[in-house]
């Protein structure tokens, strides 16, 4: 069996759930035929058994013990084995018909994932996306693997059909039509079972939720009691369920019987006018054996055909799901580059405010407004290519969005403010570009002052980290991040509020060390912290999306730029001095100078700054 | 620290069990199988009664009674089987109630620390995956083995009733399957278990891709991410390949035991009738029998299957139970509000000690806040005050009563822990309240919701206080998350809280609107706030610098910065002094 994942998933057409499954049975003719071949091989054996046992009966019953007997039964005996070959191999060649297609499905979503950055959370709920590897794509592959045996149905089902009419024209027909009637009254029974299955599955699966949400929020429940609350809930739920299972027995108990009343109705009306025919002399004993025979082996390409049918729908409904995630348009990069790449020491510059990046500077950028201040440093990498028209940032003059991608990216990094951190080892997920050594991996987690996580991961560096870094705390989580990116060390590296989480010790002496550590690089880092802002090379002021001011920490501070300016900025970097609430002090109530009333003021003397600015200007 | 998972013998002991609590339930069910069964095997023998007629001679009335008493069977067996698997499902629905109740029961029993450490990835994945597992096979694998198992042994039987000699020939193919289906079985367990973990493998990498579309475009970590995929795939490729071997030998194997056993019997049967022992009505029985067993024998062999799985569900769930409890309640009744550490140690590992012998006195009302660098021990200190732990060495007392020895209802009420940790539970914003205070009426949810300043946005979602949040429900916001479960410690009133960091993780602006919420829980009680901001220290009562597992400095803010110390060097830093 060929290994997946193939080396290429390949590139599928996305106009419409046939073209694309027949584009999978396209890709993979070779061992579908194959599989075909064996499944008719396989349906084909089974239909010839209940003949030959009625031939066995009558060699036996007209020669005795002898070659007549001999010959059906060693006819019987290679039947079997070649049908339990076909059996065995059709079963590999299925199982391969289905994975390929799955798998290529899954990979085709996970690579559209993978690289459509927020494109994909924002059109698809991420549910939906995981849904079309879990379980639509698995439905596509069912749809290939159902094939052969649905194929060798439908000829198992034409040769039984000569068999009997040779034997006997009405008990042939009675035969070949009355199966599929069964088949058909017991599909339409289904129905009301399908809609009591489905109910009480809801209800499992609300119930599921609900015991997944009690563990998800057990820490927090286990230190506050409310565990009998709880408890009453999920019993209530879970005695819902039971009821919903009662009303399925009830149907599923009448198909069941059903089942079981209406074939063998089926059997002994056939067995009825079998027996008198074999009484009459116009067929033998051994044919009413292959009669009764047929009848018994016939369900199953019946059967068959109903799941070919089921499988087929529900592959045409995956199909059309697989398609939503792949018809998913990249965030950036689908339009060619249409400018070159700036010589090294080009200057990014948020044409819309005015902030600016030098080459080689270290730039904090604080606003009044931490969101207004991330939103420029997000676009400042280039995420969103529509969204961000018509707030154009340009590198060395040209447009972020016109510069090839993968450019923009090897030399811009912006981390944002809550960066995600993969399951993993711990050591390759902090080397994002692959390629460095212990003593580079020592370094960064140096810098970020994230030492403490290599003893909380098992195993440091080697050790696992689970999904989303669980297991460690917000702060280390955020340091992790930090390493990460520095490790990068891009030519420009944006960094939105790299210390939000961090103690104040520690917050000191990741600033310094990143001043250090990005000398000589460009680097932009939006923080109202002093801690850190006393380590920038420039601050940049920003209030109502524009540049008011810039200047080193002191210099605004100490009003170099004007006694406004250096008020507003007392505000909003004094803030994290004073303000209690923003992190975990005690509330309003202890510090009379917070509150709304503080906000006020502190918003018209922006609003001043940036009216005298104007006014300035003009 | 992982969760313990039972053994064997346990599982069996727990087994027993519940077989011997529903025993008479069972065995009702196994008489209706068994009755339901045996009218299941008149066809072939029917087919063999009328061939021997037909070959003797018979006439056209012989066959009607033969087949109108056949068709008398149907009927009968179709309303058996109908009874007894309505009764089978009920059953079934009826235990797996019972156990999953049972387990989530013991579940938020779990001992604090457990919970603590174990983490919510493993029993989140045994309250869904487990309990769905052993669901599945309770509601369909007990009655479909009940019914094969007695549908092969009654067929059986009754090919050795219509002639034992015959019935021989039926057995040939059994010791080599039965060799099969052992080896087989000794190595499915493991190998599909190692499948459902390869897909949920790729589900997991899918997810956190998709949760981190940003990160991986801002980082270039398409190709990585890809990348992952393909290991994944590949790894779930590697798990399907193994399996698909196992029934490569499983399948041929009991499909050759069904063509030597119709084969054998003809052969054989054919012989003992030349010789008169037997007629070939009986031999064309047996052969039918031969044929009609293949269907149970699958369905039994793809339910044991099933069934090993599902033994390890029961496993990892009956092993819940095993946890031991961490506290056991005295009686004693504390006599005032005053907590007190003495000689506090913690090691989460033997020989490790996170706290060394720490000495604390909270005053009633007080607002201590606890500095420190990351890692110093300052968040187990916050959770050995608050009771998580029972301490390793020393001794935590409210009112001269060791914390751990209150009764659990007890101690919440009197010291409750927040950390920056934030869930919204499934139902209505009065179903989250309620948590706190089951009792608690419409009008003190309010009152706690006006408390914290979170009535207003409460009145304007769609249904109020009944309106569905957490999962599925209304997005809630973090901080108004964080609100609601500040209005739940206003429900519950503890006379002392432990402040873990309670808002770090929200963002400036959302803290700032926390605000008023906080000051109103922490009004008239006793505070203790373990911060890295150091203004909250600038404004407590005392603070408390801990440093490797130890307090080296405490006392108001003013004297420690008067004393010069540590506190006083990172103060002045954080004051750019």
């Amino acid at each position: 069996m060929r290994s997946l994942p193939l080396a290429d998933p390949g590139t599928p057409p996305t106009t419409g759930p046939g073209r694309l499954l027949w584009w999978f049975a396209r890709r993979q003719w070779g061992i579908q035929t194959t599989g075909l071949a064996l499944g008719i091989t396989l349906m084909g054996c089974q239909a010839l058994l209940p003949y030959l046992v009625g031939h066995a009966i009558d060699g036996g019953l007209t020669h005795g013990f002898g070659t007549d007997l001999f010959r059906w039964v060693a006819a019987l005996l290679a039947l079997g084995v070649v049908s339990s070959a076909a059996g065995a191999l059709g079963h590999r060649y299925d199982v391969a018909c289905w994975l390929r297609p799955a798998f290529t499905a899954s990979e085709l979503v996970g690579l559209k994932a993978a690289r459509s950055g927020h494109a994909i959370t924002a059109e698809l709920p991420t549910g939906e996306v995981v849904s079309a590897v879990a379980n639509d794509s698995l439905r596509i592959g069912e749809l290939y693997a159902n094939l052969s045996r649905f194929v060798g149905s439908v000829v198992a089902y034409g040769v039984a059909a000569v068999l009997m009419l040779r034997i006997d024209v009405t008990l042939g027909l009675v035969v070949l039509l009355g199966l599929p009637v069964v088949a058909v009254v017991l599909g339409r029974l289904v129905k009301p079972l399908h809609r009591k299955q489905a109910a009480q599955r809801e209800a499992s699966g609300r119930l599921t939720t609900l015991g997944a949400d009690t563990v998800a929020g057990l820490r927090i429940l286990r230190g506050i009691g409310g565990e009998a609350v709880f408890t009453g809930r999920y019993a209530a739920q879970s005695q819902e369920v039971r009821r919903r299972g009662v009303a399925v027995a009830g149907t599923q108990s009448w198909m069941d019987g059903l089942q079981v009343l209406l074939p063998g109705l089926f059997v002994g009306l056939l067995l009825w006018l079998g027996a008198h025919r074999a009484l009459a002399g116009t067929i033998t004993p051994g044919q009413l054996v292959t009669t009764y025979g047929f009848a018994a082996f016939l369900a199953w390409p019946v059967q068959n055909a109903t799941i070919m049918l089921q499988a087929a729908t529900r592959a045409w409904v995956g199909a059309a799901k697989v398609l939503g995630v792949l018809r998913v348009v990249p965030a950036t990069g689908v339009r060619a580059a249409s400018a070159d790449s700036p010589a090294p020491g080009a200057a990014l510059v948020d044409e819309t405010s005015g902030v600016r990046l030098e080459p080689g500077r270290l730039v904090g950028l604080v606003s009044a407004d931490p969101d207004e201040a991330a939103a420029i440093a997000t676009r400042m990498g280039r995420f969103d290519d529509e969204a961000e028209a018509p707030t154009p940032v340009t590198f060395g003059g040209a447009r972020l969005a016109d510069l090839p991608k993968a450019e923009v990216r090897a030399r811009i990094v912006v981390a944002e403010a809550t960066p995600h951190l993969f399951s993993g080892r711990l050591g390759v997920e902090l080397d994002v570009r692959g390629g460095a050594g212990d003593d580079e991996l020592h370094r960064v987690v140096a810098l970020a002052d994230a030492h403490d996580v290599l003893d909380s991961v098992p195993g440091g560096l080697e050790g696992d980290l689970p999904e989303k870094g669980r297991s460690l705390s917000g702060g280390q989580r955020q340091r992790v991040a930090l390493a990460r990116a520095l490790l990068v060390d891009p030519e420009v590296l944006v960094l939105v509020e790299p210390t939000s989480a961090v103690d104040a010790h520690t917050e000191a002496r990741i600033a310094a060390r990143l001043a250090q550590a990005r000398r000589g690089r460009s680097t932009l880092v939006v923080t109202a912290s002093p801690l850190v802002l006393e380590h920038v090379d420039e601050v940049q002021l920003v209030a109502d999306g524009r540049l008011v001011a810039r200047g080193t920490h002191d210099e605004l501070l100490d009003g170099a730029a004007g006694a406004r300016v250096a008020a507003a900025y007392q505000r909003i970097v004094g803030r994290r001095l004073d303000d209690e609430g923003e992190d975990d002090g005690w509330g309003a109530a202890t510090d009379g100078t917070a509150g709304p009333d503080e906000d006020d003021e502190h918003d018209d003397v922006v609003e001043d700054v940036y009216a005298r600015r104007e006014g300035g200007e003009r | 620290m992982k969760l313990p998972v039972a053994d064997a013998a346990t599982v069996r002991r727990y087994a027993a069990r519940l077989l011997r609590v529903h025993g008479s339930e069972l065995s009702r069910l196994a008489v209706l199988h068994t009755l339901g069964a045996t009218a299941g095997l008149v066809g072939p023998f029917l087919l063999g009664r009328v061939v021997d007629a037909i070959t003797r001679g018979t006439t056209g009335g012989y066959i009607d009674r033969m087949v109108a008493f056949g068709l008398v069977m149907v009927v009968t067996q179709a309303g058996l089987v109908r009874t007894a698997q309505r009764a089978s499902i009920v059953f079934g629905e009826k235990v797996f109630a019972q156990l999953r109740e049972e387990f989530v029961e013991t579940l938020t029993a779990l001992p604090l620390s457990t919970v603590e450490r174990a983490g919510t990835g493993d029993l989140v994945a045994r309250t869904t995956n487990d309990v769905n597992r052993l669901q599945h096979a309770v509601r369909f694998g007990v009655p479909r083995v009940i019914v094969a198992t007695v549908t092969i042994t009654l067929t059986t039987v009754a090919c050795l009733l219509l002639s034992p000699l015959v019935a021989v020939g039926l057995f040939v193919g059994v010791p080599s399957m039965v060799l099969v289906v052992r080896w087989y079985l000794r190595r499915a367990t493991p190998a599909y278990l190692r499948e459902a973990a390869a897909y949920a493998s790729i589900n997991g990498t899918i997810t956190e891709t998709v949760e981190g579309a940003r990160t991986v475009d801002a980082l270039s970590l398409g190709s990585r991410r890809h990348a992952t995929v393909r290991d994944d795939l590949a790894e779930a490729f590697a798990a399907e390949r193994t399996t698909l071997r196992l029934r490569t030998v499983l399948f041929p194997a009991i499909d050759l035991t069904f063509v030597l056993a119709p084969t054998s019997v003809l052969l054989w049967g054919g012989w003992l009738a030349s010789q008169g022992r037997v007629t070939l009505g009986v031999v064309t029985a047996i052969v039918m029998y031969a044929y009609q067993m293949s269907g149970p024998v699958w369905e039994l062999i793809f339910w044991l299957d099933e069934i090993q799985v599902a033994a390890t569900a029961l496993s990892r769930i009956v092993g819940v139970q095993l946890v031991e409890a961490d506290r056991e309640e005295s009686g004693e009744r504390p006599v005032d509000d005053r907590i007190t550490a003495r000689g506090l140690r913690y090691a989460y590992r033997e020989g490790h000690d996170v706290l060394h012998g720490i000495d604390l006195d909270l005053v009633p009302g007080e607002r201590l806040a606890v500095v420190g660098p990351s890692g110093a021990g300052k968040s187990t200190l916050g959770r050995m005050l608050a009771g998580i732990h029972p301490p390793t060495g020393g001794s935590v007392r409210l009112g001269g009563v060791p914390l751990v020895d209150l009764p659990l209802d007890d101690l919440r009420g009197q010291v409750a822990l927040v950390t920056q940790e934030q869930h919204v539970f499934v139902g209505s914003v009065a179903d989250n309240l309620r948590l706190a205070d089951a009792d608690a009426t419409e009008e003190a949810l309010r009152r706690s919701l006006a408390a914290v300043d979170a009535l207003d946005w409460v009145d304007a979602l769609p249904e109020g206080l009944a309106t569905e949040v957490g999962s599925g429900g209304a997005a809630l916001t973090p901080a108004q998350a964080q609100q609601l479960a500040l209005a739940r410690l206003v429900l519950l009133d503890p006379h002392t809280l432990v402040l873990d960091e309670a808002t770090s993780l929200l963002d400036p602006r959302a803290a700032r609107h926390l605000e008023r919420s906080l000051s109103a829980v922490l009004a008239g009680r006793t505070v203790v706030a373990i911060a890295h901001r150091l203004h909250t220290a600038h404004d407590a009562d005392r603070v408390a610098v801990v440093d490797d597992g130890r307090i080296t400095e405490i006392g108001p803010h003013d004297e420690l910065v008067a004393a010069g110390g540590d506190y006083a060097a990172l103060w002045h830093s954080w004051q750019h002094e």
